[in-house]
């Protein structure tokens, strides 16, 4: 009598294309309002789409990265339907003949090894957005996302509880952002899905009833909107009803879900071969060109920092995991050649600010750019690497310059061995007792000159020359 | 074709059917899907579908951003519009 | 001297040994429109701007090939900053911020654009009987239709109002008015011209062309129209010939192929009459008739109606009051602001096609509608394809008779769709095809169609042209008391 979850994924992808799939509009983020719109996506009388070949390649580099078809010549189809930030009624989408077809991915889930079985994954245009709730009585439309390129990758409906697709969720943004198509900024909306998700008793042959929650934007939200689902359908199916084939919306507030109120069920696409598009033919080398210079993957990286960079396993897995990080070591790296010192930053103090605050690096407030001179400035000992966790912790709130907060808070190391010996000498004799004691046996006070002289100099002075001078003095 | 299509297809074509004349759009429709029904008449099996007359391929355009900013000149030829936005009546999901 | 009924090579020499100034030229073209305001051909007027350039043309020289030369402009092409309509209320505010392709390109070679004509609204119909902005007349018979959808282009042309006109043809929409006119006109290959700034209607059919007095003047519109265009994916992208250059060249030898499946009998007596002796017109000028097969062409029509109502459902739901064009007044929720703006915004014809089109692409109909005549428009391919194996060109009457009288068609939208049951095929088949007037029924012209293989327009021009000067029909003109 046990339930059994059945889900699968369809998550939109935004291609980080500089202009839009179908016209030169620029995709960047965060422009003002209808600032980034062509003629083409406001779907004016008379325009007409031309595709823009690069969103191809981006797609091909997904379809090689997990095995696979390419199809080389492929085509778009019209999904037909009236909403005010779809510019011409229709969405230019690929229906008959994908880009991408069938392939696959390995995910890890709590150890555990699993690979999801991709359907497809076809190109298909973004809609723009519409704001509800800044004018009175009325919707905002701006259309600066209409026609972002879109890669919508859907999975078999072979994951069976959430924390299976969280994983395969963060396991496809992990591939998209090492594979240079996707910023996989969740904040901006770069990434989102919609999961079908039905429940059936093992001993059924046949899927139940499926309902589709959209537009899920975090690994938080996705897990429990599909939490609430799975109750909510056990509910439904217990109490002798049906569960509705419908669209769903995740009320993040309230964590439920809610059915779309929409004639939804009455939308019927009318998908037909879109007239003004020719096929797209990727040439043999093209694809071969595509497939040579694909960008490292995870996996390569971790081998190759640890054979390069001598970095430990453990290590090497976790800053390879992350785009951004593996990006942020590798440029840190460059400056500083002390390969070591970058990883151990990376994965120890960021990381486990990145888990205190349960966020991406990319989310985070920390370039590279700043990154690198932090290590740089404790690799040069302008300033040690005690101050350097205060500093981290400064620019993790603020975002603001390494040199500006150490010029800002006066924080650059004393190195100078005479004016340290001055201050040692003066610890020294202000505390003849616990020389006394020490000098007799008693090894552990060593670190009590140490403390003393690091307030009095107030963190600044360098522990190494410390060590050396005290150890002068009083051995 | 009876009144339910009908009202279907309006709908999904955001059309009204006015009650005075829904018998003789019914009819026409009726009639008009009679006579492309002679389509019956062919074999088409195995046959590829036409499109578009152009045997050929599309053509695709670099990655490159052409477009300027125009928002005043399309936000102007909006039926409603303030300074930054399209309007349209409030859209609850 | 008067401008009326001149053609371009006309108006060129005129301008040229400056006999009238361009701004003389324009000037008389409006005076033109106004004494025949009762054609209602044209919606808007370019007055402002094209007396302007007409001035510019007079103070410093251009060469190009239309320099000067006054051209009506179909009120489908975006024409920046001036209304564009397309016949529709939908549109009756709509000011582009781009122009056409074609549109540049007329201009480019330094025609002047003097207004925007009257069409079946969206270019849906064959009669102009649908145009929110009232019907066009016949320059033949005021009572007549001049055909659709291009029926106020071939009206202005057909009054001599000006040498030339853009129109558009997506069943026939050029050369059918053009036969009832008694103009010349010619649909390219599809593909021929851009569609970049052409209001679409049915992406797969839709073709820009030339209407004008003789085919010459057609050649020499046509040599400025085409354009190899990265806007528009669906242009091609073949070298255009000089399309005046062999237009006088012999037809002896020519081969000609007659339909077997299209029964003359279907026509009315005196237009089969006309049809037997343009051929034997053609045949003393050398040309040999050859009887061909296309056994799939009595499904054109069906196949059209299904194909094009399809596309244009689609086409036209951009239409819906947020962006551009008008709104309902007071719209109570998004539904509403839908519902009411299409349904005030359209005619009845066009609604009439956007739910067809939506019928037959959606689920459970698909196959059998959109999907078949698909399948058949191959077949009808196909047999072209086969006929041109044997014959250079193709000819039959353009329409089954002359120019019929307004509302005559009564209310069954079927028996004005069997009109353009010769021009179809061209459009399903996207090849070239023109009409030149061969003929008078009943004191109203009559025409010839000539359909060619993928890029022949200058073979067509060419087999009209031998026809144009041995003969005087597309010579004729309206009489002034007819109105």
């Amino acid at each position: 009598m046990s339930w059994e979850t059945v889900i699968g994924l369809e998550i939109h992808v935004q291609l980080s294309t500089e202009s839009k799939l179908f016209s030169g509009g620029s995709t960047g983020f965060g422009a003002e309002p209808n600032t980034h719109v062509d003629l083409i996506d406001m779907g004016l009388p008379g325009v007409l789409p031309v595709a823009n070949k690069d969103a191809f390649y981006k797609a091909i580099r997904f379809g090689l990265a997990t095995n696979a078809e390419i199809n080389q010549t492929s085509s778009f189809d019209r999904k037909n339907y009236f909403y005010p930030d779809l510019p011409k009624g229709y969405q230019i989408t690929q229906m008959g003949m994908p880009i991408v077809g069938k392939g696959s991915l390995k995910i890890m889930v709590e150890d555990q090894e699993k690979i999801i079985n991709i359907t497809r994954a076809h190109l298909e245009e973004d809609a723009g957005k519409s704001i509800h709730d800044l004018f009175e009585g009325e919707t905002g439309v701006d259309l600066n996302r209409a026609g972002t390129p879109l890669l919508e990758i859907v999975s078999e409906p072979e994951i069976s509880n959430a924390k299976e697709a969280v994983a395969y969720f963060k396991a496809v943004k992990q591939l998209v952002t090492f594979l240079d198509i996707c910023d996989g900024i969740m904040a901006q909306g770069s990434m989102r899905c919609d999961v079908n998700i039905s429940m059936k008793k093992a001993e059924d042959k046949e899927l139940g009833t499926r309902a589709e929650i959209k537009n899920l934007n975090s690994f938080k939200f996705i897990e429990k909107a599909i939490n609430f689902e799975i109750e909510r359908q056990i509910r439904v199916i217990e109490s002798g009803e049906s569960v509705v084939q419908e669209t769903r919306l995740y009320d993040s507030i309230k964590n439920e879900t809610r059915s779309m109120r929409s004639k939804e069920e009455a939308n019927d696409y009318r998908y037909f071969p879109c007239p003004d598009l020719l096929p797209v033919v990727i040439t043999d080398e093209e694809l071969n060109e595509i497939k040579e210079n694909l960008p490292e993957l995870p996996g390569q990286k971790e081998k190759r920092y640890i054979s390069e960079a001598n970095l430990d396993e453990s290590e090497a897995k976790i800053i390879s995991s992350s785009k951004t990080m593996a990006n942020m070591f590798e440029d840190a790296c460059s400056k500083t050649n002390d390969s070591k010192l970058v990883a151990n930053w990376l994965v120890g103090d960021i990381s486990a600010l990145l888990n205190k605050d349960n966020i991406d690096i990319e989310d985070s407030k920390l370039t590279s750019n700043n990154f690198a001179t932090l290590i740089e400035r404790i690799s040069d000992k302008t300033i040690s690497g005690k101050i350097g966790k205060s500093v981290l912790e400064e620019i993790w709130e603020s975002g603001n310059d390494v040199d500006n907060i150490i010029k800002e808070k006066g924080l650059v190391q004393i190195q100078d061995e005479s004016i340290l010996e001055n201050i040692a000498n003066k610890i020294i004799n202000d505390n003849p007792g616990q020389v006394e004691a020490y000098r007799g046996g008693k090894d552990k006070l060593f670190g009590f000159f140490v403390g003393q002289v690091m307030k009095e100099t107030q963190g600044k002075a360098n522990p190494q020359s410390v060590n050396e001078i005290l150890r002068k003095l009083l051995d | 074709m009876d009144k339910k299509t009908v009202t279907t297809i309006a709908y999904l074509s955001r059309l009204a059917i006015d009650p005075k004349n829904e018998d003789k759009i019914t009819k026409d429709l009726e009639n008009i899907i009679k006579f492309v029904d002679q389509l019956d008449s062919v074999d088409t099996y195995g046959i590829n579908v036409l499109t578009n007359p152009l045997e050929k391929t599309a053509k695709t355009r670099d990655d490159k951003v052409t477009a300027k900013n125009r928002k005043d000149t399309f936000l102007e030829r909006a039926p409603e519009s303030n300074e930054d936005y399209f309007l349209v009546p409030r859209v609850v999901e | 001297m008067s401008i009326q009924f001149k053609t371009i090579k006309d108006l060129s020499t005129m301008l040229k040994n400056k006999d009238i100034s361009n701004k003389e030229l324009v000037q008389d073209t409006y005076s033109l429109i106004k004494s025949n305001v009762h054609l209602n051909a044209f919606v808007t007027l370019n007055e402002e701007m094209s007396l302007k350039k007409a001035e510019e043309l007079d103070k410093n020289k251009f060469s190009g090939n239309l320099a000067g030369i006054p051209i009506a402009q179909k009120d489908l092409f975006c024409t920046k900053d001036l209304r564009t309509t397309c016949g529709s209320k939908m549109l009756s505010n709509f000011i582009p911020p781009y122009s056409a392709t074609v549109i540049e390109n007329l201009e480019n070679a330094g025609c002047i654009s003097i207004g925007k004509t009257n069409m079946d609204e969206f270019a849906m119909g064959s009669s102009n009987e649908t145009s929110f902005y009232g019907n066009v007349a016949n320059p033949w018979g005021s009572n007549l239709v001049p055909g659709g959808s291009s029926g106020g282009s071939a009206a202005a042309v057909a009054a001599g109002i000006v040498s030339a006109a853009t129109g558009t043809d997506t069943g026939g929409s050029i050369r059918q008015p053009a036969s009832l006119c008694g103009i010349t006109g010619l649909k390219p290959t599809y593909g021929r011209i851009s569609r970049w700034g052409m209001i679409a209607f049915a992406s797969s059919l839709d073709q820009a062309g030339p209407m004008a007095r003789t085919a010459e003047d057609c050649a020499i519109m046509l040599n400025e129209m085409c354009s190899h265009d990265l806007k528009d994916t669906t242009s091609l992208d073949e070298e255009i010939p000089d399309f005046t250059s062999d237009l006088s060249t012999s037809i002896k030898g020519l081969k000609i192929g007659i339909v077997k499946e299209f029964d003359l009998s279907m026509l009315d007596n005196s237009v089969a009459q006309v049809f037997e002796e343009s051929k034997k017109h053609y045949e003393s000028l050398g040309a040999e008739f050859v009887e061909i097969s296309l056994p799939n062409i009595s499904l054109s029509v069906p196949t059209y109606y299904v194909v094009a109502p399809a596309e244009c459902s689609s086409n036209l739901s951009r239409f819906d009051g947020v962006k551009f064009g008008k709104r309902c007044e007071n719209p109570q929720n998004l539904e509403d602001l839908y519902i009411r703006t299409r349904s005030e915004g359209f005619g009845d014809e066009v609604k009439r096609r956007i739910l067809i089109g939506s019928y037959v692409l959606s689920a459970g109909f698909y196959d059998a509608y959109y999907k078949k005549a698909q399948q058949v428009r191959r077949l009808i391919k196909n047999d072209f394809d086969n006929a041109f194996k044997k014959v250079d060109t193709i000819m039959t009457p353009t329409t089954r008779g002359a120019a019929f009288s307004s509302g005559s068609k009564g209310d069954d939208p079927i028996q004005m769709y069997l009109e353009d049951l010769f021009t179809i095929p061209a459009n399903l088949a996207g090849l070239p095809a023109l009409s030149i007037p061969n003929g008078m029924v009943d004191g109203k012209p009559i025409g010839l169609q000539l359909i060619g293989n993928f890029l022949q327009e200058s073979k067509l021009l060419q087999i009209a042209h031998n026809f144009q000067i041995s003969t005087d029909w597309h010579l004729k003109t309206p009489s002034e008391d007819i109105n």
